[in-house]
């Protein structure tokens, strides 16, 4: 059609509309009670520590471990997903330069935004579909002896997220279905070159997906008690159990300022800014590119920055407590990280996800009908109710707010001396109300 | 209270179009149905929205503008060029339309559901207007 190689230019990498802004009275809706359930939880609520970690769950049936655990059901769900990658890995080189291929969907919907929502319900999913685990196994475990550096951490996985949303939202083409193509392929090389180097110790903390659905997991009310048995829990005590590593931060706060910065890019202001600055010498992709990994790099140091020190705020600890405390209260960012992001992306998920999966139908625009899924009608219930929409995104924000609330609060009498306990969670506090605030605004659209 | 009127303006607005129906291109609901009510005062056709767009020496104005529809409201983007490109509309389903070298190129098309869509030229990288549509 055109002499360009590329498909189409788009935010996010992919075609069609955004949601609408929310209306302002939802914003200012959603601010107040979040602004009123912070202070209130402050004030009123516990003075002892209630969440932990080793409290058991409420044990499931036997047969439940039982079938989840067996060798067979391991096998199969791995295989199947192995199947799909290899189905996705020909649309991707194969399939069609145009909007009919799945793979930019697969990306950035599937993956980005499906895996944490399967996370959230199911568990850390990831550990049993990832492919690299998959060859791993099949390579019968064998390493060439490495020892993963334990203080590397979660740093690794904290590079491949800013990766991935370096290509999402900061690239010159993220449609392009070259480019990610070629992101994958150098995410799997690294990733079985680790795990083939040091064993799954390396998929556990380098591989970004597997870190982000460990961190999305931890909300679940699903859980493994001590015993090894599946249970149902309180989430809050199953989000202490999110490991504290060098890089736990880092990783959080790239999934909070990335998603803070999608919305942020849609602001005609910005872009008005990237399209005409001239910063980098006369306007080109390069400069543009530059500006918005800026831009990236800003809001997730910014989140970074503000959570570490206003963790560090308080009085009575001593110097080497006060380095721990960023991490120890890292995992209360994990319900207003995914709050977030399913206000974000929920549209996303919901029906860029169905158009996604009827594309996989038909990987390479041939005219297949693989499960007969062709013949399947997306449902845009979402936009069409705006009103509906609106209310469910001011709902996933203050929700994740208050629970993000309520860990730190509860984790903040375990840690802080009992007269810096008020005191001491007031900055944390703010600027949870300042994260919140600011999603709220963005949704908004400024 | 402004934006809350305008929000309510724009629901009523969005009522009244509803009765119209859009006259897509593309869809399959291009054609009237056979028992459609006459129109009444209440139900004027909608107004078009107008978008002039021009393409010299590889500059477009406007850029980035913000620009409100209904759903349904035909929308026409006129455009005077000096060279050949492709127009973007990025809504479901998404608009084409071929730009060729001349003043007073016309494009129509409506936008059948809420959101914020994106009109783009595609070789220019740029993108000319972001319409909500409510």
């Amino acid at each position: 059609m055109t002499s360009v190689p590329s498909v189409t230019v788009l935010a996010h990498g992919l075609g069609g509309p955004t949601d609408l802004p929310i209306p302002y009275t939802y914003a200012l809706v959603g601010a107040a009670w979040a602004l009123t359930f912070t202070f209130a939880a402050v004030a009123l609520a516990w003075r002892t520590p209630r969440f932990d970690p080793d409290k058991p769950g409420r044990a499931l049936p036997q047969w439940v471990t039982a079938a989840v655990d067996a060798r067979a059901t391991r096998w199969l769900v791995a295989g199947a997903a192995l199947l799909l990658t290899g189905w996705v890995a020909m649309a991707a080189f194969l399939g069609p330069n145009t909007a009919e291929n799945p793979l930019p969907g697969v990306f950035y919907v599937l993956l980005w935004v499906g895996l944490p929502t399967a996370s959230l319900l199911l568990g850390p999913v990831w550990r049993v579909i990832s492919p690299v685990r998959t060859v791993a196994r099949l390579a019968g475990g064998r390493t060439l002896g490495g020892r993963y550096p334990s203080w590397l951490g979660y740093w690794p996985a904290a590079l491949g997220l800013f990766a991935f949303v370096w290509l999402e939202l900061a690239a010159p083409d993220p449609g392009s279905i070259g480019a990610i193509r070629t992101w994958l392929l150098v995410y799997l090389v690294l990733t079985l070159a680790g795990t083939l180097w040091c064993g799954t110790r390396w998929s556990a903390r380098a591989d970004p997906f597997e870190v982000y659905s460990v961190v999305a997991s931890r909300l679940s009310p699903l859980r493994r008690n001590a015993d090894g048995r599946i249970a149902i829990g309180n989430p809050f005590d199953h989000l202490l159990s999110m490991p504290v590593r060098p890089g736990t931060v880092a990783v959080l706060s790239v999934l909070l300022g990335s998603t803070a910065f999608d919305s942020f890019s849609a602001m005609p202001a910005w872009r008005e800014f990237v399209d005409t600055a001239t910063l980098f010498g006369p306007p080109s992709a390069l400069g543009q590119t530059l500006l918005r990994t800026g831009g990236l790099l800003l809001f997730a140091g910014v989140v970074a920055g503000t959570f570490s020190l206003a963790a560090r705020a308080t009085g009575g600890v001593d110097a080497q407590r006060r380095r721990e405390l960023p991490g120890l209260m890292a995992h209360s960012l994990i319900p207003i990280v995914l709050g977030y992001v399913f206000a974000h992306y929920l549209t996303y998920l919901v029906e860029r996800g169905q158009e996604t999966i009827i594309r996989l139908a038909d990987p390479l625009d041939r005219g297949w009908n693989v499960l007969w899924l062709s013949q399947a009608e997306v449902s845009y219930a979402l936009t069409m109710h705006p009103g509906v929409l609106a209310t469910l995104k001011v709902g996933f924000v203050v929700a994740g707010h208050v629970a993000g609330v309520i860990a730190a609060h509860d984790r903040a009498l375990a840690l802080l001396p009992k007269r810096h306990q008020l005191t001491g969670q007031l900055a944390m506090m703010l600027v949870m109300v300042g994260y919140t605030f600011t999603g709220l605004y963005l949704l908004f659209g400024g | 209270m402004t934006a809350l009127n305008r929000i309510l303006a724009a629901t009523a607005a969005a009522v009244l179009l509803a009765g119209c129906g859009g006259t897509s291109e593309s869809g399959p609901t291009a054609s009237p149905s056979p028992g459609a009510p006459s129109l009444t005062d209440a139900q004027a056709p909608p107004d078009r929205l107008v978008v002039d767009v021009t393409i010299e020496g590889g500059e477009v104005t406007p850029t980035n503008a913000q620009l409100r529809a209904a759903v349904g409201q035909p929308i026409v983007i006129r455009v005077d060029s000096d060279t050949a490109d492709e127009l973007h509309v990025h809504s479901t389903p998404e608009h084409n339309f071929d730009i060729g070298v001349g003043p007073g190129q016309s494009f129509q098309f409506t936008v059948d559901m809420p959101g914020r869509v994106d009109v783009e030229l595609h070789q220019l990288h740029k993108t000319v207007a972001t319409i909500q549509v409510r």
